[in-house]
């Protein structure tokens, strides 16, 4: 366990996210591909913060911080999701085609 | 080294836990006995008869159930009554892991729960399993708020996260009278969390069994070790954050924490065998407009306290 | 730092747990099984951090992980056709896009793990984690602890107005149609509208 093999977990960890969050075409599985790009993060954080920062508090502050974030993304996302379900009963992303005007 | 660190430890829970599940079976025997329900075999035989007879059933299958989530659950909920009672202390040096952050250890071990006991009821794939799952879930988010307050204001005194640093706080004055709110709180939160007796609303007989109700033979077995494993664990947790854990005289420490845990089981369980059980809607209310403003309260009295 | 042979050992195995069940998450047909791999892909996470020191982090990240899965599973099986994944889907668009875009951004960042100078400070033996990081957040940061709260009050409220049954313009399901149950198809579930003058009915 050193600093490289944890960043290179935590970069699997966020290319899995980016390739879920751009492809996946339910609101739902959208925001799972979101979740996993913040795992990745708060691991790199966490690991600099172990081996790399000497402990500095921040780094703990970081990482709760994303949490919140998390919370806050989770949160946000459903309502959007009751919202745009409620208006033009889509689910899919394709739903929402007026957005590009 | 090994001795102490991994044999120990794993010796220690695992003997907890099956004496600890066994004597549920027993007290609550004991307990419908002396309430008037007619039982064949005495009360010591007949949880081990039951769980032979259970040992020989044929394992039930539903159609297209989720396999690997089905048989997992109960497996996964006892052990999640391991990890509960693994951070429990039984001295100051007994305790089988000392993690600093045991207290929202033990807040998880309720959240994680939340996920299993879904797990049963859905990967089941029968309708009365998942009614049980879903109303689980509508319940016990309310039972892990309720809990986390709770073990905050027990937390507070302490001004530590550590099981056995909360009951070193309570060397003067256990919790259980300093915050007099903390203790019938926490034994709603148990009775939730297991299921059990007034609380027991995934596995209700209104539901033929609820999450369990599709299930038999050795997974059924295991569920039920789980349940009145997961009862034991959490006396443990209530003994030492409200009734100082091995604090006591004369005996030793160890055995006082025994005491406890039992005194804690057996009121659960009496509790049990003599309430009703709540209506599921009603529960819902009665839980976020009575018992969560009252665990704020604590959380309160306990902060002034503390400051004082 | 040096770890012992035993943390090297369950880092690797919880390492190859986090991203075979994070790759799961995308490959798995049943909604509610994705939740919980992705829960999984958390809690390994979590374990790594505790074995990295972070005690409280760690198991902050059990806790909120599982509350979090559990709410995503249930507006899973809420929203989505085939919860229980009886029959394969594979939902997606721009997929090689998107797969190469996830390779790209690892490359990369496996590059910068790879190649760059990272200072080599680890944790001093000395330090409680957890009490340095309650210091922090009610002492020095505590301004960014406190706007997280206030962002969190405000973020309940928004969800509040956005998924309220009413809006400015009216209820919200005024005007909407339950989708059809063929494509293009009448929408389900919608009772045959009678005619305004009542009394007389079509015979065919």
């Amino acid at each position: 366990m050193t600093l490289m093999t944890l960043l290179l977990l935590a970069a699997a960890l966020i290319g899995i996210g980016i390739y879920g969050a751009l492809s996946q075409q339910s609101f739902v599985m959208l925001m799972m591909g979101l979740e996993l790009i913040l795992n990745g993060v708060m691991l790199a954080a966490v690991a600099f913060w172990a081996l790399s920062g000497a402990g500095a508090p921040e780094g703990q502050l970081l990482t709760i911080v994303v949490m919140a974030v998390m919370a806050i993304e989770m949160a946000m996302g459903f309502a959007l999701v009751v919202a745009v379900f409620r208006t033009n009963q889509a689910d899919v992303t394709e739903g929402i085609t007026e957005l590009k005007h | 080294m090994i001795f102490n660190e991994l044999i120990l430890p794993v010796l220690l829970v695992t003997v907890v836990l099956v004496v600890g599940a066994y004597l549920v079976a027993v007290i609550d025997e004991v307990i419908a006995g002396a309430l008037g329900r007619p039982s064949g075999a005495g009360a010591w035989m007949a949880p081990l008869a039951q769980g032979a007879w259970l040992l020989n059933q044929q394992a039930n299958a539903t159609e297209a159930p989720d396999w690997r989530a089905w048989r997992l659950a109960p497996a996964l909920y006892l052990a999640l009554a391991a990890i509960g009672l693994a951070v429990v202390p039984f001295s100051p040096t007994l305790i089988a892991t000392d993690l600093v952050t045991s207290v929202v250890l033990w807040g998880s071990v309720e959240a994680l729960a939340t996920v299993v006991i879904f797990l049963h009821g859905w990967s089941a794939n029968t309708l009365l399993a998942l009614i049980g799952a879903y109303r689980y879930v509508a319940l016990g988010l309310s039972y892990i708020l309720i809990s986390m307050f709770v073990l905050i204001g027990v937390a507070l005194p302490a001004e530590s996260l550590q099981f056995s640093q909360v009951v070193a706080s309570q060397e003067e004055l256990w919790n259980v009278i300093r915050q007099p709110l903390g203790l019938p709180l926490f034994l709603i939160v148990g009775l939730g969390m297991t299921f059990w007796g007034p609380l027991n609303l995934a596995d209700s007989r209104d539901l033929a069994g609820g999450t369990a109700s599709a299930v038999s033979g050795p997974p059924r077995l295991v569920w039920n070790l789980a349940r009145a494993a997961m009862l034991v664990a959490f006396s443990g947790a209530a003994a030492s954050a409200f009734l100082g854990g091995w604090l006591g005289p004369w005996l030793p420490g160890p055995v006082w924490m025994l005491l406890k845990m039992l005194a804690v089981l057996a009121v659960l369980l009496l509790i049990g065998r003599l309430m009703p059980r709540v209506q599921p809607e009603r529960c819902v209310t009665l839980m976020w407009v009575v018992f969560l403003p009252l665990s704020f309260v604590d959380l309160i009295w306990a902060g002034v306290e503390a400051l004082w | 730092m040096d770890y012992p042979l035993i943390v090297d050992v369950f880092f690797v195995l919880l390492a190859i747990l986090a991203v075979v069940s994070g790759w799961r998450v995308f490959a798995t047909d049943s909604m509610v099984r994705a939740s919980f791999f992705l829960l999984v892909s958390f809690i390994a996470v979590g374990v790594i951090m505790i074995l990295l020191a972070a005690e409280y982090l760690g198991v902050a990240m059990f806790f909120m992980m599982a509350v979090e899965m559990m709410v995503m599973a249930i507006f899973m099986v809420m929203f989505m056709m085939n919860p229980a994944g009886l029959n394969p889907m594979m939902m997606v668009h721009q997929h090689k896009f998107s797969i190469a875009a996830g390779a790209v951004s690892f490359l990369v960042l496996a590059a910068v793990a790879l190649l760059a100078e990272f200072p080599d400070n680890p944790l001093s033996a000395d330090i409680d984690p957890v009490r340095s990081l309650g210091n922090e957040l009610l002492g020095d940061s505590m301004l960014i602890f406190e706007s997280a709260g206030i962002v969190l009050l405000t973020t309940m409220i928004g969800v509040v107005v956005l998924s309220s049954h009413n809006g400015r313009y009216g209820a919200a399901e005024e005007g909407s149609m339950p989708p059809g149950l063929v494509p293009g198809g009448d929408p389900a579930g919608m009772p045959e509208e009678e005619d305004e003058g009542g009394g007389h009915h079509h015979c065919h």
